[in-house]
């Protein structure tokens, strides 16, 4: 009876299948449309408000279908009719799941088609994407639909059900700020376990409803798999977070000889000049003023192999006193050191803390034992490109597709990518003429995300990363190897890195005093 | 065919239905009366298996209701006035999507039952009229030519002519099918019902076959030479009791033609005249409902 039960709701739903249909291209058509460079201002502002849409279309269908027969409630017809309710369940998570779960995987698969990608990559891109969609949208709006009779009543559950998950996550949010695992590069395991979570209570809570029928079962299961996911996503132990990554590390031990120490005789960190820092680093340097300390600690690394990069994913600070008493904990901002070519020198740099003013002020003078922890992944060059520096163009499997143009201003070669998946963990590119060997100073984007590349949490089937490569200073203090008229001749160098090995390593400086580290 | 036992629902801190045990016999037209809020729907609801009984059990064609299954559901049919159908499909989809439920179908009494009942096909249900809708949820619940036919307030702000319609679609295919019916409106279960369970407020008044019901109730007045004494004691099986000067007017709830007399006579000095009339249904229930009401004051 699943396919009868199935046809009776196809008859009843199909304008509204196509009508959420034909919604969820429109997001997908103005990807295709933006490209790499997204310079329509108009599309990319409809982008956002079109996504929302075709996301609210297979909520509200998704609902629809499981109201054709709802649960809760004594007046329904189908309550009193021969209908195997297994046969229901499995009829409406058909409908769900392979007719507008399959709408939209086809959406995603034709935008990732049309930007060029194969279709093997283009289907696995979007089957996966939508795995993700299906977790975070499908499964908890059938679930709430399942214990409610109506729209309206969906929309209050829904609402009530969101508002919950808010709440409880700036409770979290609020016992133990800062320590998301969701900023690293594992967020991947931390969203992966809240996703399982919703499915599990997806299935406990249609379970509950389409065999026994109890509603206020249900939605007491609701209310705990709300609990749980923001439990998991707040307050997975990065310990064991970080072991499981390790066990994912492609080249277990590649960092083995890698040291990390304290190293006094780098002297003081200085703050560059407001003029080398980005609009963005600048207005975090005002708004930390006053409010705490930057401490930053001089490091001295050791062992890093040719062109590698070491990325700290978390930095756990204890800070001792001499009686033994942690008397603060908190984690380090962002370290990051690049090793590019052949070098056998040391790498060194300087590991920021923030300190609530509050709490450095009576500790600047002691002299205090301070211990770090760190999780550190180490990243090697897995591939590098060449591209034209004026309208280049690449395609490969490895780096997806990129072209470079020069940006309104004329300062910057702008060199845009898009993979389907996930991109590149880490990347570094630079301006190159190899006629004369001249070589601009290379950004990197390094903001890892370990998630195997078609484990994609985003609305988006496609990544998109890029750089801006500068060539010419617009105040004029500054001149660049390559500059613009050397364009024509010039090539951007894009260089991919790969994580190698995920490993950790503990810092321990057995006294010193914070206020000779407090930056200038 | 249903067997209830101690049957109790509540819903907060009320009691929807009350202790309630009665037996369903095979082949029987068996009503459930009683007025709005007295909990007819209530125990229809937990004996279909919509609705969980706080405590007791009911059986149903011999399975307990809580377990009924498809392959019970198969020999139900169920009618109520509040019977949510599908309001976008036509009455014909309707019908031909609960066709294949159904092993024991009749197509050809599906087609008879429409045309009998002039429903029309092609309609929307949304579109149909209240009377409309119970008509099609009757031809639905016929033409599998069920076991147990359980019709929950069917007459329900239905007009006169759709009754008859209803009535005549109902007992023409009546046969051998035990038929549970709710109902306040007792005019319209009078010469459909066999057996007859009166509730109120929850609790079961009675049960028994309408042939004794009818046969136990009269409307008795006794004209007396002079007032009766105030402290004159009656028995419990008089209800009713009403005084006017030298007559006194009571029901008896167990008339005996035989036992009648003696019995007034004993009780009350100087009986003139005994005149004793059947009663209705309708008048029946409403006395009942009356006493009950007023023994629990």
């Amino acid at each position: 009876m699943v396919w009868h039960i199935f046809k009776k709701d196809w008859k009843l739903l199909w304008p509204f299948f196509l009508a959420v249909t034909a919604v969820q291209f429109i997001p997908a058509a103005i990807r295709v449309k933006l490209g790499l460079f997204g310079e329509d201002s108009v599309l990319g502002n409809a982008l956002s408000s079109a996504t929302d849409i075709a996301c609210l279309g297979v909520a509200l269908l998704a609902v629809a279908i499981i109201h054709q027969d709802s649960i809760p409630g004594v007046r329904q017809d189908w309550l009193v009719r021969p209908v195997r309710r297994g046969d229901l369940l499995v009829a409406k998570l058909l409908f769900v799941l392979g007719l507008v779960d399959g709408a939209a995987i086809a959406a995603a698969t034709f935008q990732v088609l049309a930007s060029g990608f194969s279709l093997r990559e283009s289907l696995t891109a979007a089957f996966f994407q939508n795995l993700y969609l299906t977790c975070v949208i499908t499964l908890p709006a059938i679930a709430v639909a399942s214990t409610t009779r109506n729209t309206m009543e969906w929309v209050i559950g829904a609402i009530v059900t969101y508002l919950g998950v808010v709440y409880l996550a700036v409770a979290f949010a609020m016992i133990a700020p800062g320590d998301f695992s969701l900023r690293t590069g594992t967020a991947w395991i931390t969203l992966s376990a809240g996703l399982i979570v919703i499915l599990l209570g997806t299935c406990v809570v249609l379970g509950m409803q389409y065999i026994y029928r109890t509603t206020a079962v249900a939605r007491g299961s609701i209310a705990v798999s709300c609990v749980l996911f923001v439990t998991v996503l707040g307050f997975l132990p990065w310990k064991a977070l970080f072991a499981f990554q390790q066990h994912l590390s492609p080249e277990p031990g590649a960092a083995h000889s890698m040291t990390l120490s304290f190293d006094a005789g780098l002297g003081k960190y200085h703050q560059p000049s407001g003029l080398t820092l980005s609009d963005q680093e600048l207005s975090e340097r005002i708004n930390k003023q006053g409010s705490s300390a930057e401490l930053f600690l001089p490091l001295s690394i050791s062992g890093l192999p040719d062109d590698s990069i070491l990325k700290a994913d978390k930095s756990q600070l204890r800070l001792i006193s001499s009686n033994g008493t942690v008397v603060y904990r908190g984690v380090g901002e962002k370290l990051e050191v690049r090793e590019e070519g052949t070098s056998n020198r040391q790498s060194s740099a300087y590991q920021e803390f923030d300190i609530p003013e509050a709490i450095y002020s009576p500790l600047k003078s002691q002299s205090l034992r301070v211990e770090i922890d760190y999780s550190l992944t180490l990243f090697r060059l897995d591939t590098a490109f060449g591209i034209p520096a004026l309208g280049g163009d690449l395609r490969s499997p490895k780096v997806g597709w990129c072209e470079t143009q020069v940006n309104e201003s004329r300062s910057a070669v702008e060199l845009r990518c898009m993979q389907a998946g996930n991109g590149p963990a880490c990347a570094t590119a630079f301006l190159e003429n190899p006629s004369t060997g001249g070589r601009n100073p290379s950004p990197s984007r390094c903001e890892p995300n370990y998630a195997p590349r078609f484990l994609r949490t985003d609305t988006d089937p496609i990544s998109h990363y890029g750089l801006d490569l500068r060539f010419r200073d617009p105040f004029g203090l500054a001149r660049y190897p390559v500059d613009g008229p050397q364009l024509p001749k010039s090539q951007v160098v894009l260089r991919l890195y790969g994580p190698q090995d995920h490993f950790t390593r503990q810092l321990i400086i057995p006294a010193i005093s914070l206020h000779d580290w407090e930056s200038t | 065919m249903i067997q209830a036992h101690k049957l109790w629902k509540k819903f907060g801190r009320h009691d929807a239905v009350r202790d309630l045990s009665f037996a369903v016999p095979e082949g029987s037209a068996f009503a459930l009366i009683g007025a709005n809020g007295a909990g007819k729907t209530t125990t229809i609801k937990i004996l279909m298996n919509i609705l969980h009984a706080t405590g007791g059990t009911a059986e149903v064609l011999g399975i307990d209701s809580r377990r009924l299954s498809p392959r019970e559901l198969a020999r139900i049919g169920y009618v109520s006035e509040n019977q949510d159908m599908p309001p976008r499909m036509t009455v014909e989809q309707f019908v031909a999507y609960l066709r294949p439920f159904y092993p024991t179908w009749d197509a050809e009494l599906e087609k008879s039952l429409l045309r009998q009942l002039r429903l029309p096909g092609e309609r929307r249900i949304r579109d149909l009229s209240h009377g409309m809708r119970l008509k099609m949820a009757l031809a639905c619940a016929l033409s599998f030519r069920p076991k147990l036919l359980v019709l929950d307030e069917p007459f329900s702000g239905l007009d006169p002519l759709v009754r008859d319609e209803f009535m005549e679609g109902l007992l023409h295919q009546a046969g051998e099918m035990t038929i549970l019916i709710s109902s306040h409106e007792l005019g319209e279960i009078d010469g459909v019902a066999t057996h007859v369970a009166f509730l109120d407020e929850g609790k079961l008044l009675f049960q028994e076959s309408m042939n004794d019901v009818i046969a136990r109730f009269r409307e008795v007045r006794v004209t007396l030479e002079r007032e009766p004494a105030a402290s004159t004691h009656t028995p419990s099986d008089w209800v009713q009791l009403r005084t006017m000067g030298n007559v006194v007017s009571f029901v008896d709830t167990q008339f005996s033609k035989d036992a009648l007399g003696e019995r007034v006579k004993a009780l009350l000095p100087g009986v003139r005249d005994i005149d004793t009339q059947p009663m209705g249904l309708r008048s029946i229930f409403t006395t009942l409902a009356r006493t009950a009401r007023e023994s629990a004051v």
